[in-house]
Order: C-alpha cells, then sequence, then structure tokens
C-alpha cells in the first residue's frame, strides 16, 4: 500500500505528513499530530464527534482520506481559540453549561462556528438543522441553541453582551456556578481514554466474536492467524478460564466452552497495529456445535427451553442474590404485603396488563477502550473510560488473582455512560490479552457497532400488572410479574431484578402487594445497568395503568397521583418508613407548567388545537421513585488538601461522566471550608493509586455519598485550621470562623488569611516556634444502616437508603397520516433535597427528559438466530437535535434529606424514568388508544390509527379521521 | 454475519490527470477479485469498506477531473451537475433554487450538513441504492446520466438507469461524469416528502417527489395532451428495488380534473406502483400507506401552488 506525502495547514500551521493510502483524516490527526480533540464516535459519518473544518466547510473527517487534505486548511476544536482567546461560542457554550461529558462538544462547536459563518442569524429552526448530524445523548440538545442564539444576537446588534465570569464565589452551595471542566471540554484540552499517547511501544487488540447465540466451542485453530506478521499474540479462553462479575459471578472474559450470544468474544489478537490486529482475528477459525437458543424471557422459563448456564449453582454470588440452579432464573425477588386475595373483592376498578420493552442501547458518545499494561513485575495497569475505577479494581482484582495494591485503574474524563460503562464489562478482556504480552501496553478499542453487541444492553422486560382502587379512587391492591430478559449473563443485571421488585409498586401506597422480579437467562446481549435502573422498565406499565384506574372512576390522573402518592413517613412496601420527599408539590409544578386541566380530553374546556387537521393534540402525565440500588454498604471518601497560595485539591474517586460531579464537589468542597469555588481543584484523572475510595459513579448516589465524604472532609480541614488559629490567638474555635478565605474571629474581629498557614503554620508570638503545618482534611461516608429483606416477603426496616420522586407532563401531537410524534413540551419536576448547582440539576432534567424520550422510541431488533439488525447508528437512530423537544421546562423541589449533605439527594437517572409512559399517556389522550409494547414508532401508531378506522369506518379512506369520533377506552 | 473493521481495509488511492486516465485504470484492472472503485464523496463506500461488502486494490478520486464539480445553467440547454458536485453545492447552487428547487429540497433532505459536503449527487445515484433521496428528483425532472468509458461518453435516461438494488447502468470501465436536466416547464411545482425515524438526517422509509406544472408548458412530454390542464410527475424512493415513477398514477392525473377526488385516486394507484420488503426501518405494509399519504399530501400542496400561479 502505498504512502503519499501531504502537505497540509492544521490550525494556521503547515505539516508535511506522510500518510497510508487507507489513513482517515480523522486518524492523521489523532494518531499523527496528537489532535485528541476530535473524537473517534463511529467511523460513519453519524455521530458527528469528528467534525472539523476543511477549507472552511464542516465535514465528518472519519469520511474523508488523509491524502485528499492536501493543500487543504484544517482547523479543528483546538483551532478556535486564538491567543488563549476564546471564540464567542465557546464562551457561550461554557455561560450556558452546554457541556456535560464534552465528547460530542467538539464536533458541535465545529458545526455552530460553520453555521453562524454562513449564516450569522440562523432561526432557531436553523440551528437545529445544523446540529442534526452531532448526536449529543447528555445535553438534549436544547443548551445547544441556547448558546448559538446570543453569540448571532451579537452579531445582529454588533455589540458584545456577554459578561466575564465570576473570579470569586462564596457560599458556592445553592448557586448555578459553571462547570470545572468546561474550559478543558470546549478546547479539545480533555483527555478520554482513547487520546492518552504511549508512543511506539503501544500494541492494539482486536476480538473474534461468535457467529452463533448459543453453542458449543470444538475448537479454536489460530495458527492462521499467527502467521500474520506484525502480530503479537493470540490468546483465547482457555488462555482465561477466569469468571467475572459484580453480584453473580457467571461471565468469562473469553468465552470458554460455550458461547451464549452472537458477538460473543472467543478469541482476541494483539498486533502492532489495529488493522493488522483485525485481519488477524478474521483468521482465527472456530468451530462450533450449534445448541438451540433462546430470546424472549417467557420462553426461556419454559421447561424444555435450553440451559444457557448448567453451572449457576456453583457461581459465587452476593448474599442478597437468590438465582435458582436447573433453571434459567438468575434472580427471584419475592414481595409480600397485606393480603391481595382479599382486596380484589373490594375494588371498584380492576385494571390489568401486559407489558413489554425491548432490549435498548445506552449510546454513550464515547465508544468503550481500555488500555491494558501488565509489566514483568506483576504490576498492572489499566487506563480506560470508566464509571467504576475502585469496584472495576475490586472485580477484576479477585477475577485474575492480582494483589490490590498492584492494580491500578488510571480513568480520565468519561464521554458519557449512563450505566454502561458500570462494573466490568470489556475491560477484563483487555487485561488478559496484555497478560499474553507482557511490558507493552494493548489497547482495545470498541468500533460503534461492537458497542451494540459487545458491550451491555438495558434489559428486556416483560411485566404483567394487576392494580385495583376502590370507588373512591384509593388504591387497594397490585400484584406483579415481572421477567426481565437478562441476556447472556446476568452478572450485574440481577441486582435490577431485585431492584425492580423491592420498589414494585412504583412511588404508590398500596396496602396489598404481591411482586415477584425474576431475570432470565436469553441468548442475547448481556443485559446490564441503565440510567434508572429497573425503574423505567417498571413505570412503563404501572403509570399507564394508573391513568387507566383514573379514567374508570373518572378521577382526573394527576388527581389520582395527588391521593395515591408516597407521602413522608409513610409506611412503603417493604416495611420501611419512607423519608422526607415531596412529590405532590412535584405533580402540582408539572401540571402548572403544562396548563394540565384546562384543556384534557373530558374536561369542559375546549382542548387546544392541534397545529393541522390531520394532527391530534394529547397531553399525559407520569410520576416516579427511584432508590439508589446497590449492596447495603458502598463507601465513599475523600481528601482536602491545601496549596501554598490557599488553592485547595479536592480528591475523590468518583467520575466526571458529564453529570457534573467534579463541579459539586468543589462547590461543597468551598463551601464547608469557606474559599472561594474558584479556589478549589479536583484532583483528576481518577486514579486508583492516588485518588480516595469511592464504590462506583452509579445509582445517582455520587452529590449524596461522594458530598457527604467531601464535605466531612473539608470539615475535617477546617477543624484543623481553627485549631491552630485559636490556639494563636488565644481564642475559642467557637468563636472562630473560615470567610471568603480568612479565618475570622467573631469575638475579637482579628482576620488570618489562609496564604501560606495551610501549609507552613504560623509563628509562635517572638517568633519562638511554629504551630500548624500542612493542612489535609479527611472524610468518608458510608451508609450503615441497610438491612437485608426476608426472602420470602421482601420485608425488613430498611431496604434502600433514600427514594428520589419527581413527575413529568408531556404535551405532544401525533401526525395521524403517518403516526410520527412530535414533542411540543415536557415539564419536569424532581425532588432533589437540596440544588448544590440548580443550573446543572436543571441540565440534568434536560437530558434525562430527552433521554428518556428517545428510549421511547429506540429497540435493539434481532432476528430469529438471535443476530442483531440494527447494529449501527445508521439503523439505531437516537433523538437529533431537530427531533429533541420544542420547550422543557425544569422545576426543583426541595425537601432535604435528612443524612444528604446540605440535604441534596441524586438526581441523574430520575427523568428518565417517566418520560415513556407519560409519552404513552399522552397519546391515549390525544389517540384514545393505548400501547402496551415498546418502542412508539411511527409504524406502530400508524397502523393502529388504521386498524381502528379499518372497524369503524365505513369508507376506504383511511386517513381522514372522523372529528370527534372516539372509541370508548378499552378497560 | 460480518462485524465492520475498525477502519478502512487497505487500497491504494490514486489520482488520476484526465476521464481517459481513470476510465483506463478502471476498465483495466475489471474483472480483478479486488476492483477497483471511482470515488467522490466516499459516504457510503467508506462505511462499505468497513463493512466489508467491498474491498478495491484501487480508489480512484475522480471528483477532481475537469467539469465534475461544476454546476452549469443554460436557459436552452437545461441544467448540467456534475457527478462529484456536493449535495451542499447542488442545494444552495442559485441557478439550482431558482429553476430546480425540487433537486435542492431533495440534495438538502440527505443526512446531515458536514455529510452533505461531503457527498455527491452523482455519488447517490451510482450506488444504485433503492432509497436514493435525489433518486424521485432526478427521475420526475428528467434527468439524463452522463457515464463517460473506453469508448467515449453516452448518455442514459434516468429512468433507463436504475436495474436492481446496487445495480445500475454503469458498465465496467465506466464513471458518472454528470447529471443533466431540461430546461422545467413554466410555472412548475415540486416538493420531496421524505419519512425517516428522525425528523430529518435518516434513510428514508418512503420517499416521495411530486412535481406539477401546466399543461403545455412543456415541450415534449410522455403523455398526450391532458384533458386536466395539468402534468403531474411522481418519483419514489425506498420503496420498489429501484427509485422509480408512478406512471399510473401520472396517467390518473393528467386524465382526470385536479381535486381531492383525484388525487385520492391517484394516491391510491402511487401505493400500487410500490413495491417495498419489510426491513429494519419499517414495513411493507407501512411504506405502502406512507407512499399514499405522502402522494397525497404532495399533490394537494402542489395543486396549492400551481393554483396560485
Amino acid at each position: 500500500m502505498a504512502n503519499h506525502t501531504i502537505s497540509v495547514t492544521v490550525n494556521g500551521g503547515k505539516e508535511y505528513l506522510d500518510v497510508p493510502s487507507n489513513m482517515t483524516l480523522l486518524h492523521m490527526l489523532r494518531e499523527k499530530l496528537a489532535l485528541t480533540g476530535t473524537k473517534n464516535g463511529c467511523m460513519a459519518g453519524e455521530c458527528g464527534a469528528c467534525t472539523i473544518l476543511m477549507n472552511g466547510e464542516p465535514v465528518n473527517s472519519c469520511l474523508v482520506l488523509a491524502v485528499e487534505a492536501d493543500g487543504a486548511e484544517i482547523v479543528t476544536v483546538e483551532g478556535l481559540a486564538h491567543d488563549d482567546q476564546l471564540s464567542p461560542l465557546q464562551q457561550t457554550f461554557g455561560e450556558h453549561n452546554a457541556v456535560q461529558c464534552g465528547f460530542c462538544t467538539p464536533g458541535v462547536l465545529i458545526s455552530a462556528h460553520a453555521l453562524l459563518k454562513r449564516n450569522p442569524d440562523p432561526t432557531e429552526e436553523e440551528v437545529r438543522e445544523a446540529l442534526v448530524g452531532n448526536l449529543c445523548r447528555c445535553t438534549g440538545y436544547l443548551r445547544f441553541i441556547q448558546a448559538v442564539q446570543p453569540v448571532a444576537e451579537e452579531t445582529r446588534f454588533f455589540r458584545k453582551n456577554r459578561v466575564s465570569r465570576p473570579q470569586f464565589t462564596s457560599d458556592p452551595v445553592g448557586k448555578s456556578l459553571p462547570r470545572v471542566d468546561t474550559y478543558d471540554k470546549i478546547t479539545g484540552a480533555a483527555i478520554f481514554a482513547d487520546d492518552i499517547q504511549f508512543g511506539p511501544n503501544l500494541y492494539y487488540a482486536r476480538l473474534a466474536r461468535s457467529p452463533h447465540a448459543h453453542a458449543l466451542i470444538k475448537h479454536i485453530d489460530t495458527s492462521k492467524a499467527l502467521e500474520v506478521p506484525g502480530v503479537k499474540a493470540v490468546v483465547t479462553g482457555k488462555d482465561a478460564p477466569e469468571l467475572v462479575g459484580m453480584y453473580l459471578i457467571d461471565r468469562p472474559v473469553l468465552a470458554g466452552e460455550r458461547v451464549r450470544y452472537f458477538g460473543e468474544p472467543v478469541a482476541g489478537v494483539i498486533a502492532t497495529s489495529e488493522g493488522i490486529a483485525e485481519e488477524a482475528a478474521r483468521l482465527i477459525e472456530v468451530e462450533y456445535e450449534e445448541l438451540p437458543a433462546v430470546f424472549g424471557p417467557m420462553e426461556a422459563l419454559q421447561p424444555d427451553a435450553p440451559l444457557l448456564h448448567p453451572d449457576l449453582g456453583e457461581y459465587k454470588v452476593a448474599n442478597f442474590i437468590f438465582p435458582e440452579p436447573g433453571t434459567n432464573i438468575s434472580e427471584h425477588f419475592k414481595l409480600r404485603k397485606g393480603d391481595v386475595e382479599s382486596a380484589w373483592p373490594r375494588c371498584d376498578a380492576i385494571v390489568e396488563g401486559t407489558f413489554y420493552l425491548p432490549q435498548i442501547q445506552h449510546v454513550p458518545l464515547e465508544p468503550h477502550v481500555s488500555v491494558a499494561l501488565w509489566e514483568k513485575s506483576g504490576q498492572v495497569t489499566l487506563w480506560t473510560s470508566t464509571q467504576s475505577p475502585h469496584a472495576q479494581r475490586d472485580l477484576i482484582a479477585q477475577s485474575l488473582d492480582i494483589p490490590h495494591g498492584n492494580l491500578r485503574v488510571v480513568s480520565p474524563y468519561v464521554g458519557g455512560g449512563f450505566g454502561g460503562k458500570a462494573g466490568v464489562t470489556m475491560e477484563a478482556c483487555a487485561l488478559v490479552l496484555a497478560r499474553a504480552v507482557k511490558g507493552h501496553p494493548v489497547k482495545l478499542r470498541l468500533t460503534r457497532e461492537e458497542e451494540f453487541v459487545g458491550t451491555t444492553m438495558r434489559q428486556s422486560l416483560v411485566a404483567h400488572t394487576k392494580i385495583g382502587c376502590d370507588a373512591g379512587g384509593n388504591l387497594l391492591a397490585m400484584e406483579t410479574e415481572y421477567y426481565f430478559g437478562g441476556g447472556a449473563y446476568n452478572d450485574y443485571g440481577v441486582n435490577i431484578a431485585r431492584a425492580a421488585g423491592y420498589s414494585c409498586t412504583g412511588p404508590y401506597d398500596i396496602p396489598n402487594v404481591k411482586g415477584d422480579s425474576r431475570s432470565v437467562y436469553t441468548n442475547l446481549p448481556i443485559g446490564g445497568p441503565m440510567r434508572g435502573f429497573g425503574m423505567p422498565e417498571i413505570h412503563w406499565g404501572i403509570e399507564q395503568i394508573m391513568d387507566q384506574l383514573a379514567e374508570k372512576i373518572g378521577v382526573d390522573p394527576a388527581e389520582f397521583r395527588r391521593r395515591n402518592c408516597v407521602k413522608t413517613d409513610d409506611t412503603i412496601l417493604t416495611g420501611m418508613k419512607m423519608p422526607a420527599i415531596d412529590l405532590v408539590a412535584c405533580i402540582n409544578k408539572v401540571t402548572e407548567a403544562i396548563n394540565w386541566g384546562e384543556d384534557r380530553r373530558g374536561t369542559a374546556r375546549p382542548r387546544p388545537s392541534a397545529s393541522a387537521p390531520h394532527k391530534k393534540r394529547g397531553k399525559g402525565i407520569a410520576i416516579m421513585w427511584k432508590a439508589p440500588a446497590m449492596p447495603p454498604n458502598p463507601g465513599s471518601s475523600a481528601v482536602v488538601r491545601f496549596n501554598e497560595d490557599a488553592t485547595v485539591y479536592v480528591e475523590i474517586g468518583a467520575q466526571e461522566l458529564g453529570q457534573g460531579s467534579f463541579t459539586v464537589a468543589a462547590q461543597m468542597a468551598a463551601q464547608a471550608l469557606g474559599v472561594p469555588y474558584e479556589w478549589v481543584r479536583v484532583s483528576a484523572p481518577i486514579d486508583t493509586r492516588y485518588s480516595p475510595y469511592e464504590w462506583q459513579t452509579v445509582a445517582s448516589r455520587i452529590t449524596w455519598s461522594m458530598g457527604n465524604a467531601v464535605k466531612a472532609a473539608a470539615e475535617d480541614a477546617r477543624r484543623q485550621i481553627l485549631e491552630i488559629v485559636a490556639d494563636h490567638w488565644g481564642e475559642d474555635t467557637n468563636d472562630l470562623d473560615i470567610k471568603d478565605g480568612k479565618v475570622v474571629s467573631y469575638k475579637s474581629e482579628r482576620e488570618q488569611p489562609l496564604q501560606n498557614m495551610v501549609i507552613y503554620g504560623l509563628p509562635n508570638e517572638n517568633f519562638e516556634g511554629w504551630k500548624g503545618g500542612p493542612i489535609v482534611g479527611r472524610g468518608m461516608f458510608m451508609p450503615t444502616y441497610v438491612t437485608n429483606l426476608d426472602f420470602e416477603t421482601g420485608q425488613g426496616p430498611r431496604a434502600v437508603v433514600h427514594y428520589t420522586v419527581g413527575a413529568q407532563a408531556v404535551d405532544l401531537e401525533v401526525d395521524t397520516e403517518t403516526g410520527q410524534i412530535e414533542i411540543l413540551k415536557i415539564a419536569s419536576a424532581y425532588d432533589v433535597g437540596k440544588a448544590i448547582n440548580p443550573d446543572l440539576v436543571l441540565a440534568q432534567i434536560e437530558g434525562g427528559a430527552v433521554h428518556g424520550m428517545s428510549s421511547a422510541f429506540e429497540a435493539l431488533r434481532f432476528d430469529e438466530k438471535g443476530r442483531p439488525l440494527n447494529r449501527s447508528l445508521v439503523d439505531y437512530r437516537i433523538v437529533t437535535a431537530v427531533d429533541a423537544p420544542q420547550e422543557i421546562h425544569g422545576d426543583i423541589v426541595e425537601t432535604p434529606l435528612e443524612d444528604g449533605p446540605w440535604g441534596a439527594r441524586g438526581v441523574g437517572e430520575h427523568v428518565m424514568v417517566p418520560t415513556a409512559p407519560a409519552i404513552a399517556n399522552a397519546i391515549n389522550d390525544a389517540l384514545d388508544i393505548r400501547f402496551n409494547d415498546l418502542p412508539l414508532s411511527a409504524e406502530k401508531i400508524f397502523l393502529a390509527l388504521e386498524e381502528r378506522e379499518g372497524e369503524s369506518a365505513d369508507t376506504g379512506d383511511l386517513f381522514i379521521a372522523p372529528v370527534g369520533q372516539r372509541r370508548q377506552s378499552g378497560c | 454475519m460480518h462485524m465492520p473493521s475498525p477502519g478502512l481495509t487497505e487500497f491504494d488511492y490514486v489520482k488520476p490527470a484526465s476521464l481517459a486516465e481513470a476510465s483506463r485504470l478502471l476498465a483495466e484492472h475489471t474483472g480483478e477479485a479486488r476492483p477497483p472503485l471511482p470515488f467522490m464523496g466516499g459516504t457510503d463506500i467508506f462505511v462499505r469498506m468497513r463493512d466489508g461488502f467491498i474491498r478495491p486494490r484501487f480508489v480512484v478520486d475522480v471528483k477532481h477531473l475537469p467539469g465534475m464539480r461544476d454546476i452549469l445553467y443554460d436557459e436552452q440547454a437545461g441544467l448540467t451537475v456534475g457527478a462529484a458536485a456536493t449535495m451542499n453545492q447542488v442545494a444552495r447552487h442559485p441557478d439550482v433554487q431558482a429553476h430546480y428547487p425540487l433537486l435542492a429540497e431533495a440534495a438538502n433532505s440527505v443526512a446531515s450538513y458536514q455529510l452533505r459536503n461531503r457527498a455527491t449527487l452523482g455519488g447517490n445515484l451510482c450506488n444504485g441504492s433503492p432509497a436514493a433521496d435525489t433518486g424521485p428528483a432526478v427521475l420526475v425532472l428528467q434527468g439524463r446520466i452522463a457515464l463517460y468509458g473506453q469508448g467515449g461518453e453516452r448518455e442514459v435516461e434516468a429512468g433507463e438507469f436504475f436495474l436492481g438494488p446496487g445495480e445500475t447502468a454503469i458498465q465496467m470501465g465506466e464513471l458518472m461524469t454528470s447529471i443533466r436536466f431540461p430546461t422545467p416547464p413554466a410555472n412548475a411545482a415540486g416538493r420531496y416528502l421524505k419519512l425517516g425515524r428522525n425528523k430529518v438526517g435518516d434513510l428514508a422509509i418512503a420517499g416521495v417527489a411530486v412535481f406539477g406544472f401546466p399543461d403545455g408548458a412543456a415541450p415534449f412530454d410522455r403523455l398526450r395532451a391532458s384533458s386536466s390542464g395539468y402534468r403531474f410527475r411522481i418519483g419514489l424512493a425506498s420503496v420498489a428495488p429501484v427509485p422509480l415513477r408512478a406512471l399510473e398514477a401520472e396517467e390518473l392525473l393528467a386524465a382526470n380534473s385536479p381535486g381531492e377526488e383525484t388525487f385520492a385516486l391517484a394516491a391510491e394507484k402511487a401505493l400500487e406502483a410500490a413495491t417495498p420488503i419489510d426491513d429494519v426501518r419499517a414495513s411493507a405494509a407501512y411504506r405502502k400507506a406512507m407512499v399514499r399519504n405522502l402522494t397525497l399530501r404532495g399533490l394537494r400542496d402542489i395543486w396549492g401552488r400551481l393554483r396560485e400561479t
């Protein structure tokens, strides 16, 4: 293959490069020039993370050859700022917190710059369309539009109307401050795992994957692969017999005797380049004996279903997980409260339904990537994109028998996780490959297509749910069976079924409950955690049934929820007393924001008109609860240490995934210490060698748990400082305080700046000796009060640490000629206890609402052999800037949490939970049709309309719906 | 089932100096295990290369050759669009916007802005995809495809260009050089309605181009004088093995006076012209219904605009 010498101008500088024919411009920028701000997200021109300017116009650099750039002028995100002066768009992206994980940000900024260059004053629609090729999973897109508009306005009015950032913020908790990671992320300086430079010593790995959903491996022939020049080693399951996992250790790192899903890794090749490794991996010959496969959880429960894990009884398992060996059931949680059988006859309305949700994928913009180095000394290092540096270290150390002290996990910024990078996914694979070439770092990077095959997916669910209430609208009984399709391995998923079990009623106070929640092995991709952890799945059915019950007894659905929703001090289904929350306030906020009741079907007032005769408008509401689902005792720790100038390092083990954990850590440390926000730096990247312990960044637990640890560490440092100064001044620490970086005495009104004294201490009077020294504060937090639950009844004093609750309302239009849905507005209100940074709470609300909306339209699809049909962004579509709602209205409710820092609890996952059922309820409001199965594709909605018209209309004219004619709700 | 490779497979990049050299390169190696591939925007072939569907030994970059990126308009001769003109070039060209807005609309419906800076009109057609968004517009605007090969240049009518999924009239050693359009009829109106899983940016589940003009405005047409006083042409994408015209619907519209009743019947005829398959994007049943509904929507819209002029 020929190489070409090219000359190219990159960010104003001339470069002369030697590039192979098949090198893309993306790879040239990242690998030849180390301009890693340009991201590799899909290699198919779909995600836009690689967007750069070529001769002034944006292009997907993954689809341009490097050789084509000969003579061209290239601008990357690193070239947007001039002489350290950020471009106006970079500034407004920062000011609007239009940045979360930062992986899509460079491409979005490039597209936005190009838009303003060709159209200095774009409409909102033009901004959305210009960004349609830049996918984002975190922000919900609306902040991009808000960040572009002020720059356009400046152009319009020839003025600069922006203010500079504050440099000195006192008492930062509760203030909407800019993120601490913005600058890195808008300039391309933020380092993600794939951006770390390792030099020529680096090897690359690729995996050979199973073409069968269920088969025995009879023989693997690696000889042809080993003959390929550049191949260093080939590893198979025989070389890596270890199992890995979180709650149920059931997953081989590389398949051993059996493959259980299409795409399961069976061997890995290590070579000097990714291309060689790929070429060689395709030459590995595997002889399989196909076995019958099973894809649905209900089918997998049949007595004649193939058994996926004959060794289920041998696996190590957490003491609160109950697999049923000899079956495909990996967990069965039972909840028994009151007596449902005696309650049914007392019900005046009963609604029963079967609901189905397919597997869906997280689609973080950054695919999974790990670099592993196994040194001959036995020291092992893993650089990886993970939510779980410490949990991963623990699980891998146990599985691969490495002393914890010898295994170091380094995790820089994470380009979106949403649960998909929690626990251990492909990282152990990188390690067993690196074990074969000791001394060389080995990079294993999944393609976007492999993300849909070889990582974890949200589990599918079949839910049979029956709920009843009396004529007064009081809920009396609920009986539910949840069957999660856990996929081939259920090491993490078992706890999702458990969480769904102990929260099986949703946020309702129901006196009689019988719930069974199971996870079931199937021959599909691995089911694992995803934003909401079982709650989006169970609320999909519950929240539709609540609407139907309300309709049956003639009560407004919002009022029905107010009446029945869980309230402070209620004894909830597990017997636990509900910590303080205010769900009714959340319901009131969203109904107000969406003009609930003035125009809904069944009310006297006129309905709001749809925007066209062929459209129908509707509104829906749904509420939710979710507890952090985790072992009883996950811990957090933090260290706060000072520098000479009184700037502060906060050391934490919590990961920044885009949600803003670094920012709230800095705010809380500054608040508790009494120093300005701007003085605090978060020590990153997270590195288990240096960062204090944090279980993992999951379950919306970080603001609460890490926050408590940071607060404790800061208070510890503060106490040390006050003791030194009190001693120095001869005063009582109770009379002293730290304000704006100075120790002040309320008694003597003396002041002592923190500068220098926090390192060098203070000289005694007459300079006879010194007091104090370098200040280091330490803090930890671990919930100590959670109890196990009774195996037969699910009852126990304290099932979980707490719940976050909230409400969602949706206003939408359905195009009856196509079935397409347009979301006009989403109103959200969540009780976060205390908003440490209100704007970041709203950012989570917006992102979660759009993620939840997207999830209503997403589904992984498989053929009859269990092979994925839509394993790319071409065919697995997520919501874009154009699809995002016209408006998202967020409200924050603050009922302090007893053991939360400043009363705070988490809100990372929750907005995802009720969005899909709120959409379904709004569709029912518009069309009077219920959809029990996701996804809500336009096709499904259209065909349902067509079917109904076929039943009721007497003409063949299917697209003109009879006005005012509505079928009675069918329950 | 094959998983795509992380990068592009190995090939040699060749940049010929003339059309003749390009054609010779393509012809000489035709029939080899890894035949060479003409390359313009790459938005489709690079993805297919990663998918393992194609594995060319040479990638022959033809977009720099003379005329390949030119867009020329002449009142007599009509419009000539170089095969390698990008979708954005086509969509924002003043002559295209003024005289062939339907073509601009179709070009603008493809994927995203940054992708349209690379994707070319010629590439969209010569991939032979049933879902080619510009296919219906090129059909109803009576485009002719200019192909250059060892025997010199020849022209193929758009209606004879698409032969099947991935199959076109391009023969071994040939490359597409331009797409030519006759001067459009006076007072014509056109619209491309595309339905995808996203509002914009997706591949089409169904795409319908509707083009209408007052009778007598076109100097030549396939149909004889109409009794309606108006002519309509309807092009369909993503609902048959190839982009195609709904000819029976067009004939019905020429024979009947425009209006709701005629449009409903014509939309039904368009539905009958569609022979879609079930795939991951949608079912055949839905696609057929969408052909009908989008055709009806397009006819109503175009009729409204025709009546205004």
